[in-house]
């Protein structure tokens, strides 16, 4: 699985750079326009060990933000799973909430909490709340009734077993839905960072889009990407140990 | 064959009554059930029988309590509840089937747990997962959980599909013999098995004919008894003529 994210992300990448240099190519644009493979190699080698600090400034502000997100969304997607006013209620505000664009509201967080740490976490966190509690609702409150139904007849079914029955049919969804939620995170970051903040890649990408420096934006992009395909290609990798070491009992 | 190991909660006097049941699936037009009565007084082994699609599962259901009837009432007086069980129903994929059963055996029914695992032919599957059973190995392991419970009725709904014959007749009589006190209704689409084991046969005919259920009475035949194999003919007989 994680071999396989970063492959993919860099078939992607070089995918994406031949692009731009077939571009360059054609156009003949300036190396002021799109830089050359050397230019690009050379601010890599100079910016390197810099944005590598800066992706993993806005890399932990996009875990912590995940992970307030992830137990969040379980609380009240447990919670509301039922069919009851709460569980519709619940229902209704997460997907009227999530048809919003959240990083809309971001200035207005900056402004009341200043361009600090909180701001770019509850941002993260915002952005990858709402779909993530959408998903787990979904999973939650569909009854596994094949399973489900012997425990309800005898009188067995607490809260406590539903949740787990419906986690672990649905572990695979749940897996996908926490990892892509990472993609959703570390953008919700990068977007504060670039609004308004004085940290992280997404300050770093605002300096460099300012300077018209496409090479460090396109190193910048690199980091990003092999950072959040390492940590995807491990969300996957817990899931399935997860799951094998709950199948094994 | 021994008694259940079941103790005195478990001596019941069952009895179904339905009275007057409509039934309708939203969005369909026409009703699967309109007016229907039936009253089972009985204990024993009972068969609800008909073409697919006639209404046999809807009525286990509305006889369980799993769904509500449109209009009518049905009345279950027994002491312990009216359990439904089906044949596409799975256990946990955490646990082993050993240890499933071992965790929804009520106190007490150990013995008749073990008793049941051999009889079933399920000794040698308790260490897998129910993924890995057949579909035959995970009716019998289905039916087994269930029988192991406080119930007065059990409705098993095909429960027996996908099981060989032989085992089949054997799990079968294991039950007549086991739970002479309580009521089973058996969903199947065999004539032959339920002409042969049941005690009463529930032929459902749907809707449209008069009376919409009709009860013809099956050779209940047990393990230590010869079997009368004109009377079965006879009772097949009036089975497909009321379906």
């Amino acid at each position: 699985m994680l071999h396989r994210r970063i492959t993919q992300f860099l078939l992607i990448y070089i995918l994406g750079l031949g692009l731009l240099f077939g571009l360059k190519g054609v156009l003949s644009l300036s190396d002021y326009v799109i830089p050359g493979p050397m230019g690009v190699w050379q601010t890599g080698k100079a910016e390197f060990l810099r944005y590598l600090k800066d992706v993993l400034n806005t890399f932990l502000v996009a875990v912590i933000g995940q992970l307030l997100s992830i137990l969040m969304a379980f609380t009240v997607g447990i919670l509301g799973r039922r069919a009851t006013w709460f569980g519709s209620f619940i229902k209704v505000a997460a997907y009227n909430v999530q048809a919003y664009p959240i990083v809309a509201i971001a200035p207005i967080l900056f402004i009341l909490l200043g361009d600090g740490f909180l701001t770019r976490l509850i941002i993260a966190a915002m952005i990858c709340y709402f779909p993530l509690l959408l998903s787990i609702i979904g999973i939650m409150s569909e009854p596994v009734s094949d399973i489900e139904h012997f425990y309800r007849v005898t009188g067995r079914l607490r809260w406590q077993l539903e949740v787990k029955i419906r986690a672990f049919e649905n572990l695979n969804k749940l897996t996908t839905v926490i990892a892509g939620s990472a993609t959703l995170a570390m953008a919700g970051t990068i977007v504060s960072e670039f609004i308004a903040a004085n940290a992280g890649i997404g300050y770093s990408i605002r300096i460099a889009l300012y300077q018209s420096d496409l090479s460090k934006i396109l190193v910048a992009l690199f980091l990003i990407g092999i950072t959040l395909s390492i940590y995807q290609g491990m969300l996957e990798l817990i899931g399935a140990g997860v799951k094998k070491a709950w199948a094994a009992g | 064959m021994k008694p259940p190991d079941q103790g005195e909660t478990n001596r019941s006097a069952p009895m179904i009554a339905c009275h007057n049941i409509t039934f309708r699936y939203p969005g369909s037009e026409t009703p699967l059930f309109e007016g229907l009565d039936l009253k089972i007084d009985t204990p024993g082994f009972h068969a609800l029988f008909g073409p697919s699609g006639v209404g046999k599962t809807t009525l286990a259901k509305i006889i369980s309590g799993d769904i509500t009837a449109s209009a009518g009432q049905v009345s279950i007086e027994t002491p312990l509840p009216c359990l439904y069980t089906f044949n596409r129903e799975r256990l946990p994929g955490w646990s082993s089937v050993g240890r499933h059963l071992a965790k929804t055996t009520p106190p007490g029914r150990e013995t008749l747990r073990d008793a049941l695992v051999d009889r079933f032919g399920l000794a040698t599957l308790m260490g897998l997962r129910f993924s890995q059973l057949s579909m035959g190995q995970c009716n019998r392991v289905n039916l087994l959980r269930y029988l192991l419970q406080d119930f007065s009725i059990l409705i098993m709904d095909e429960s027996l599909a996908n099981v060989d014959e032989p085992t089949r007749q054997d799990i079968l009589y294991q039950i007549k013999a086991r739970f002479p006190e309580r009521v089973f209704l058996y969903i199947s689409h065999n004539v032959v098995e339920v002409a042969r084991f049941c005690d009463r046969i529930i032929v459902c005919r749907g809707a449209h004919q008069k009376p919409q259920v009709q009860l013809i009475p099956g050779q209940d035949h047990r393990a230590d008894r010869p079997l009368d194999k004109n009377a079965m003919e006879r009772a097949m007989l009036e089975i497909m003529n009321a379906a």
